[in-house]
């Protein structure tokens, strides 16, 4: 807008109304929406163009800030209206020019534009109003939306690798092909970081060296090697320009063509040089006029010419004036695409001398097809009448053979016969040679030989055919046979060899094996478990049926890894330790480990063993392994090992607990009754009584509960334990009752045993006190302990003359709390039994009573020798 | 020795009441001529003694009964900080206890206790513990362990 156009508006804005009738007429007319503010942003005016491209007619002096209905910014955020570029500038702020918004009609319909806001100040400088032009710039948005569309469709149709790579190496972009190059599954892999790490290490230099000049504004190419994110090397050609990125910086855009593969077309050519370089054959070549065109070093030693002198001159410099017709037969036959072979004939040397060659030319031909020259093998044949003298040898292998070699004519008579087919059909080589071989043939496959026949002529071989071959004594006989054609000099099949060899044994070892291991294999997939095999150096070979259903894996997965795959990474070391030692020994192993259930998705116990499977010598041939699930029993166990635990803990704790409110008990009941009871009434001592009595019955209840739960917390005995001295120890703590009851208590000597000494002194004081508790009335008590030697055990008695136990009672004793008397009659608290049980348990012995109702006990125990 | 040569403070570490009663009642009858403060539990007799190192007219012991378990701080962190303790730190100890495990007993004379009582389930035998008290104050030395069960 020009100066004086830009004041007028000013004068137009500032008037609030329209005072000059041009330039109101000039602003309607124009077809840029304009509108203006005050300084409060509410609307004074706007233009027809305003309510057309806004699709609405805006109400002045209400509507605030902008003739539009919604504005978004580009990435499609809502912008309120008091934040639009208008606002902005009439709070008194720069707005940057060039800003691009998205603006919607109240019929939903979006339209793109460039705000062009300015303010308008009275003469101290104070904003008084604003205005503001709406550029409508929705063609050229969608023309650039469309182009960079058609980019991306470009970029990602292309089958070369298309990256942008900022100067300090971060990938900013890569295509789908590119991505495929350096083995990343996804974008994410790769973008972001540095392409560098994706370069071969000895062309990182070189290639960061290349994208800082790109970045400089340079275009350049560059072959370099990259490893990707698998390091997989391959060769790449990039082609690099800069490219002005969005932050304004510079930065790499570059195509990359994978050129591996013409790499390595380019690594054979040059083997394929040096193949032909080192062959001790003349290998030429020819242009169809006859012009040689490449000539090896076995050619300058054959005829004497260097490559420089032969290379340009005719082929017809190396044959002799006798021979000359042959050049243009052969070259007849190089242009309808045949090939010579094995042609013999005669060419010369520089020197003139005359060589015998064999010669074998083929056709060259175009990326079309076209024949365009020849290749030439040249074989000097002067020496091959040597070979002659190898004839005796061959002989000689011939007749040592363990197959039977036969040779026939094309009529199929026999011409020779080694001792192997002497041995192996039963006829000598007299009664064979001259006879039809298909006296050999069973009459049901007299059919093959015609065919057999028809293949040799054709000059075809037969490769180990099995068939069936009748003996002389007309047994039949499994035979792989393998029959080549024999030619005569000329190149003419005129026989053929025979080469027979016996297969009955390996077929009948196959059968039986197939046998067995499809037996095996429908064993295998009928079991419970898993079942695998592996070979001798544990890589697993199969595995049944059920392995896959529990791992969801293809049929195909074999070997180490698959299994490693599904168990627990804790178990994974140990495993894998175990299993290659076991490998490494030869011996069996057993162990457990987590293996992933697919279908419940958690980890699941197994058991897995295995066996090692010897042939007669000893050696492994095979491992044998199963995986069990133990899962619900391991998981049993576990309840079961917490529950016990628990218990154990809590019978613990509360037995200390509950011995301390106790002792209060029977102390003060105690110190009632010494202190008070002349004091108070006889029913209230008898009262007193009983809590004395109770808490005194409570205390050693707790006391033998503390004794039985701590029996569950068992070591392994690290020395013997002296049985007298255990026995001794019991007898002094039971002294007090011994001499009240004035028992008479006998022992035999006594053994030292591995067990704890205090675990036989408590089954001896609950034995023996028992004993004296449980004494007749009528006789002294007299109490016995003895021990014998029962193979692995001793066995131990403890036997007294008391009241005995009726026989019905036998197995209820040693139970917790189970008692035979009330504590009126005998003092108790069910536990001692209980503990000796527990005792004698722990060392995997047994004890058990033997008693008559009247007639004294017998205790018996057995113990670890 | 003479009674009269026997002078003392001692505290009471003990958070039951009743055993409280009985250890007062077994020095009573010993007759012995000693004063006796009672603190309830591990963290109460932290501070009597950090009190003491603090003020030099605060009351610190020559004889701790020491209950072992006891509420906040058990016994044995009692026992530590009380040796560490400047003016307290000689004070003769007898750990109580109801518990009479070996590792317990162990534990304490580790710690340096100069006694065990095992808190017995009879009155009379709860009273000898006067006696034990009377012969480590007559003596000025650990006494021997002693337990009535």
């Amino acid at each position: 807008m020009t100066a004086a156009g830009a004041k007028a508006l000013t004068a137009f804005v500032a008037g609030g109304h329209v005072e000059n009738s041009v330039i109101r007429e000039m602003v309607e007319a124009l077809p840029v929406a304009i509108y203006t503010t005050d300084a409060e942003g509410r609307l004074t005016y706007f233009n027809a163009a305003a309510v057309k491209l806004s699709g609405r007619v805006p109400e002045l002096g209400t509507d605030r800030w902008c003739v539009t209905w919604k504005i978004f910014l580009p990435d499609g955020t809502l912008l309120p209206h008091d934040q639009c570029p208008m606002a902005i500038a009439l709070k008194g702020a720069e707005v940057p020019t060039g800003i691009e918004c998205i603006a919607e009609r109240p019929d939903g319909s979006r339209f793109w534009f460039t705000p062009c806001p300015a303010v308008v100040r009275d003469a101290e400088g104070r904003i008084i109003g604003g205005i503001n032009l709406l550029m409508d710039i929705t063609d050229r948005k969608n023309a650039e939306i469309e182009a960079s569309e058609q980019f991306r469709a470009i970029i990602e149709t292309t089958p070369e690798c298309v990256k942008i790579v900022a100067p300090d190496g971060t990938l900013l972009f890569m295509n789908a092909p590119g991505l495929g190059m350096v083995g990343a599954s996804s974008a994410e892999a790769v973008i972001g970081k540095n392409v560098y790490d994706l370069i071969a290490a000895e062309d990182r230099d070189r290639f960061r060296e290349f994208n800082e000049r790109i970045c400089r504004g340079e275009k350049s190419s560059l072959e370099f090697d990259i490893v990707g994110l698998t390091g997989v090397r391959r060769q790449m050609e990039t082609h690099a320009a800069p490219l002005r990125h969005v932050d304004g910086t510079t930065v790499q855009l570059a195509i990359t063509r994978d050129i591996t593969d013409r790499k390595q077309g380019d690594r054979a050519a040059l083997l394929l040089t040096a193949i032909v370089d080192s062959s001790d054959d003349a290998i030429i070549s020819k242009d169809l006029n006859g012009v040689i065109t490449s000539w090896n070093k076995s050619a300058e030693r054959m005829f004497g010419y260097t490559a420089a002198e032969a290379i340009g001159q005719a082929v017809t410099l190396l044959i002799p004036p006798g021979r000359l017709d042959e050049e243009p037969k052969i070259l007849a036959r190089l242009r309808s695409g045949e090939r010579v072979d094995h042609f013999e004939t005669i060419r010369r040397r520089k020197d003139g001398a005359l060589l015998e060659l064999s010669l074998t030319i083929s056709p060259v031909r175009d990326a079309q097809g076209a024949v365009i020259g020849a290749s030439k093998i040249a074989r000097d044949i002067s020496e091959r009448k040597l070979a002659g003298r190898s004839a005796l040898l061959l002989s000689a292998i011939v007749d040592s053979s363990d197959d039977a070699i036969i040779s026939k004519d094309l009529n199929g008579v026999i011409t020779s016969w080694n001792e192997s087919a002497e041995r192996m059909f039963g006829y000598t080589a007299a009664e064979a040679i001259g006879r039809p071989v298909t006296m050999l043939i069973p009459p049901d496959r007299l059919d093959e030989e015609p065919k057999i026949l028809a293949r040799l002529r054709r000059g075809e071989r037969v490769d180990h055919f099995e068939t069936v071959r009748r003996r002389k004594d007309g047994t039949l006989l499994d035979i792989s046979l393998t029959i080549s054609p024999v030619r005569d000099a000329q190149d003419a099949v005129i026989g053929a060899s025979k080469i027979a060899r016996d297969i009955s044994e390996s077929k009948r070892v196959r059968a039986a094996l197939l046998e067995s291991e499809a037996r095996f294999r429908q064993l295998a997939d009928t079991m419970p478990q898993i079942v695998w095999t592996a070979r001798p150096d544990g890589c697993v070979d199969y595995y049944n049926e059920r392995w896959y259903a529990f791992t969801g894996f293809s049929q195909d997965a074999f070997g180490d890894a698959s299994w490693e795959a599904i168990l627990h990474p804790e178990d994974l070391q140990k495993t894998q330790e175990n299993y290659y030692a076991a490998i490494k020994a030869g011996q069996p192993y057993n162990i457990e480990y987590r293996l992933m259930d697919r279908a419940e998705n958690r980890w699941r116990w197994f058991v897995g063993r295995a066996v090692p499977v010897r042939d007669a010598g000893g050696a492994i041939v095979k491992w044998f392994g199963t995986c069990t699930d133990i899962d619900e029993q391991k998981r049993v166990q576990d309840d079961l090992r917490r529950a016990n635990e628990d218990l154990e803990q809590f019978a613990f704790s509360s037995t200390h607990d509950l011995q301390e409110p106790l002792r209060s008990i029977k102390i003060y009941s105690e110190l009632l009754a010494t202190r008070y009871g002349d004091t108070v009434n006889e029913e209230a001592q008898k009262f007193v009584t009983f809590v004395r009595e109770g808490a005194t019955r409570m205390e050693m209840l707790v006391r033998d509960l503390l004794t039985y739960t701590q029996v569950t917390k068992f070591e392994p005995p690290r020395e013997t334990a002296d049985a007298n001295e255990a026995l001794n120890n019991a007898l002094a703590n039971l002294a007090g009752a011994i001499s009240e009851s004035g028992a008479k208590i006998s022992a035999e000597p006594l053994p030292s045993l591995p067990v704890h000494g205090t675990h036989l002194q408590q089954v001896f004081q609950n034995l023996i006190g028992n004993a004296i508790k449980y004494r007749s009335p009528e006789r002294q008590p007299i109490v016995n302990v003895g021990v014998k030697r029962q193979g692995a055990h001793w066995e131990f008695a403890v036997s007294d003359n008391g009241i005995g136990i009726d026989p019905a009672y036998k197995e209820n004793i040693f139970g917790l709390f189970k008692r035979l008397h009330t504590s009126d009659e005998y003092s108790g608290t069910g536990i001692g039994l209980a503990i000796c049980q527990r005792i004698v348990d722990r060392y995997h012995g047994r004890i058990w009573v033997e008693s008559e109702s009247g007639q004294g006990s017998t205790f018996r125990f057995t113990l670890p020798v | 020795m003479t009674q009269t040569a026997i002078h003392g403070h001692v505290l009471i570490v003990e958070d039951n009441e009743a055993d409280v009663f009985l250890i007062q009642d077994a020095i009573a009858t010993k007759k012995l001529p000693v004063s006796v403060d009672v603190v309830k539990d591990g963290e109460q007799a932290v501070r009597y003694f950090d009190r003491a190192d603090a003020d030099a007219d605060a009351p610190c012991p020559n004889l701790v009964i020491l209950d072992i378990n006891l509420p906040k701080k058990q016994g044995g962190e009692v026992l530590k900080h009380m040796r560490r303790s400047l003016r307290c730190g000689s004070a003769l100890v007898i750990a109580v206890s109801t518990s009479d495990s070996p590792r317990d007993r162990e534990q304490m004379k580790e710690l340096g206790a100069n006694g065990y009582f095992h808190k017995p389930s009879e009155y009379a035998g709860f009273m000898q513990l006067g006696d034990i008290v009377k012969g480590l104050l007559a003596a000025g030395t650990p006494a021997t362990e002693s337990s009535s069960s």
